[in-house]
């Protein structure tokens, strides 16, 4: 072994690493590594200010954990507080709608009264400094986040939830609403007539940059009947802040 | 880092302690980012970067972080041959990338030579960094994915979660839906199209384009440019790296967008990792093993 120059033991002792030059990955996961373990301290700081203001804001969390043992029975949609229409109906459901625009996902079905942020852990940090929208509670899903322990992965089923979301009641009308992003505003307007987003467009685009790069979000909204836009890689705070006006809008749709 | 940073984490209530596990968890995911940019940024002339470029030729000691992000950066570079170089700082500055995005701050470094990553010495045992000439460390894609890195491996124990710095991005497990994560790639010329949607899970995932940050000196200078020649790449329009790690993929993704496709491609196959690449001229450039729905 000794006359062996392979680099599997580092060969010049400038220090941890260096046997793994070539392979970035590996490097990078040391790096990560050796970073994580000796900030983890420095970190604790600034997570405890967060869970004080978390615990603050929780009071106010609808009870959403009826029927779950230990967070770990899978949790059903409770029909008897949302309408599942599979076809449109005539009546508009308050209910449904606002609970339909504030979820991100579709698959909010169990609370009539979603709160933002109630319980949700979707913090927009702003490292620059930057004026976010309260993020909306999106944090449901059919089947239970099991606690941090447990290793076992546990697939939710996909619900048609999701699609009786889609088809939720909105009363009818024109609506618009503002979202936020680093780079400026944007303005949506959503119509809906019979129950459904018949258009949707960015109405007013007070940002940076041009808006026209994410004109395919709008087909998006109608096409899927919701504000679950995709995340798009290189864009996302604009559309984030398409995705907020979008969010605004439907709320007005009660 | 000039960003806005969204962490998703997929689940419900649970009891009160997951509750509070989570928020402190995802506490500690945003504190990394502000702990990295307190570190590693060019524009805070109390960073350590920054502090580096007042001692020429002396080991100065540095953070942990800066050390293995440093470190990262010239392995990067050692590898790509200087397509990818942390030291293109000061040709940032020339170039008109100069002020800090949060306070619109300039900020102004007295380098007159063309250093390189070769100017660079980091010594891992006493964990001190020595720049043998002047120079302007820029650890902006080395930085910025070692933070969604650190974020992300703050998150791990609730399995299906999301970190997005400003369209860079680490996803673990699946979304809301139960479903593996869906990401357009922005279409770097036909506004608002999307070059491809993927569906992706337990990996990192950045696209380096030329439309994001233009020069406010010249409007046809972008943010990536070539460190060998000082100007604006042009071999590449739009890359975008799948990895298991955001360092790599942020890193990998700047310097394949400065070699272009036929050096880039290889470059990513080399190191395992995914990769699209399309020209100015809109041709697509793949890796074998990309997939697209």
């Amino acid at each position: 072994m000794s006359d062996s120059n392979k680099p599997i033991q580092p060969v010049d002792p400038a220090g941890p690493g260096q046997w793994l030059k070539g392979n970035l990955v590996g490097l990078g996961s040391a790096a990560v590594l050796a970073v994580y373990a000796a900030g983890f301290e420095r970190t604790r700081a600034a997570a405890a200010k967060f869970s004080d203001e978390a615990a603050v804001r929780r009071p106010h969390a609808p009870i959403r954990t009826t029927g779950e043992i230990g967070g770990l029975m899978p949790r059903v949609p409770d029909s008897a507080h949302t309408p599942q229409p599979k076809i449109v109906a005539a009546k508009p459901d308050i209910h449904a709608a606002s609970k339909s625009a504030a979820a991100k996902r579709p698959e909010h079905a169990t609370d009539t009264k979603p709160v933002p942020g109630a319980d949700s852990v979707k913090p927009q940090a702003t490292v620059a400094a930057t004026q976010s929208p309260p993020a909306p509670a999106h944090d449901s899903t059919p089947a239970p986040q099991k606690p941090a322990e447990v290793a076992v992965t546990t697939k939710p089923t996909p619900t048609d939830t999701a699609q009786s979301e889609r088809e939720i009641v909105r009363k009818d009308g024109t609506y618009t609403g503002w979202g936020t992003s680093r780079h400026g505003d944007i303005q949506a307007t959503v119509q809906i007539k019979d129950g459904k987003i018949v258009f949707a467009a960015i109405s007013e685009c007070l940002t940076q940059y041009s808006c026209s790069w994410i004109a395919a979000l709008p087909p998006q909204v109608l096409a899927r009947q919701s504000a679950d836009v995709d995340i798009v890689s290189g864009a996302t705070q604009s559309t984030d802040a398409f995705y907020y006006a979008v969010i605004a809008a439907l709320n007005k749709a009660k | 880092m000039g960003t806005v940073v969204t962490i998703e984490v997929v689940g419900h209530g649970g009891d009160a302690p997951g509750r509070v596990a989570r928020a402190d968890a995802v506490g500690r995911a945003i504190a990394w980012f502000q702990h990295v940019e307190d570190c590693c940024s060019r524009f805070d002339s109390h960073s350590e970067v920054r502090q580096l470029s007042d001692q020429i030729g002396v080991p100065v000691p540095v953070s942990p972080t800066t050390l293995e992000a440093v470190q990262f950066a010239l392995a990067l570079a050692e590898e790509t041959n200087g397509a990818f170089d942390p030291t293109i700082g000061a040709a940032m500055v020339e170039r008109g990338f100069d002020r800090n995005y949060r306070t619109g701050e300039r900020v102004s470094v007295a380098t007159t030579e063309h250093a390189t990553y070769r100017d660079v010495e980091v010594d891992a045992i006493n964990s001190t960094i020595t720049l043998h000439r002047p120079l302007q460390l820029d650890l902006g894609a080395v930085a910025k994915g070692l933070a969604i890195d650190l974020a992300a491996r703050e998150l791990r124990p609730f399995t299906n979660f999301l970190v997005n710095a400003g369209g860079d991005l680490y996803v673990g497990g699946h979304n809301a839906a139960g479903a593996e994560w869906s990401v357009g790639i922005r279409h770097p010329r036909e506004e608002g199209a999307l070059l491809d949607t993927l569906r992706v899970s337990n990996c990192a995932m950045c696209t380096s384009g030329d439309y994001e940050r233009r020069s406010v000196i010249d409007q046809a200078t972008h943010h990536l440019l070539d460190p060998r020649t000082r100007h604006s790449a042009t071999r590449a329009a739009s890359v975008t790296v799948i990895a298991p790690l955001a360092v790599v993929a942020d890193g990998l993704a700047t310097a394949a967008f400065v070699l272009g496709p036929v050096q880039g491609l290889p470059l990513l196959a080399r190191h395992g990792v995914e990769g699209l690449i399309v020209t100015p001229s809109l041709e697509r450039f793949t890796t074998p093993g990309w997939a697209h729905e």
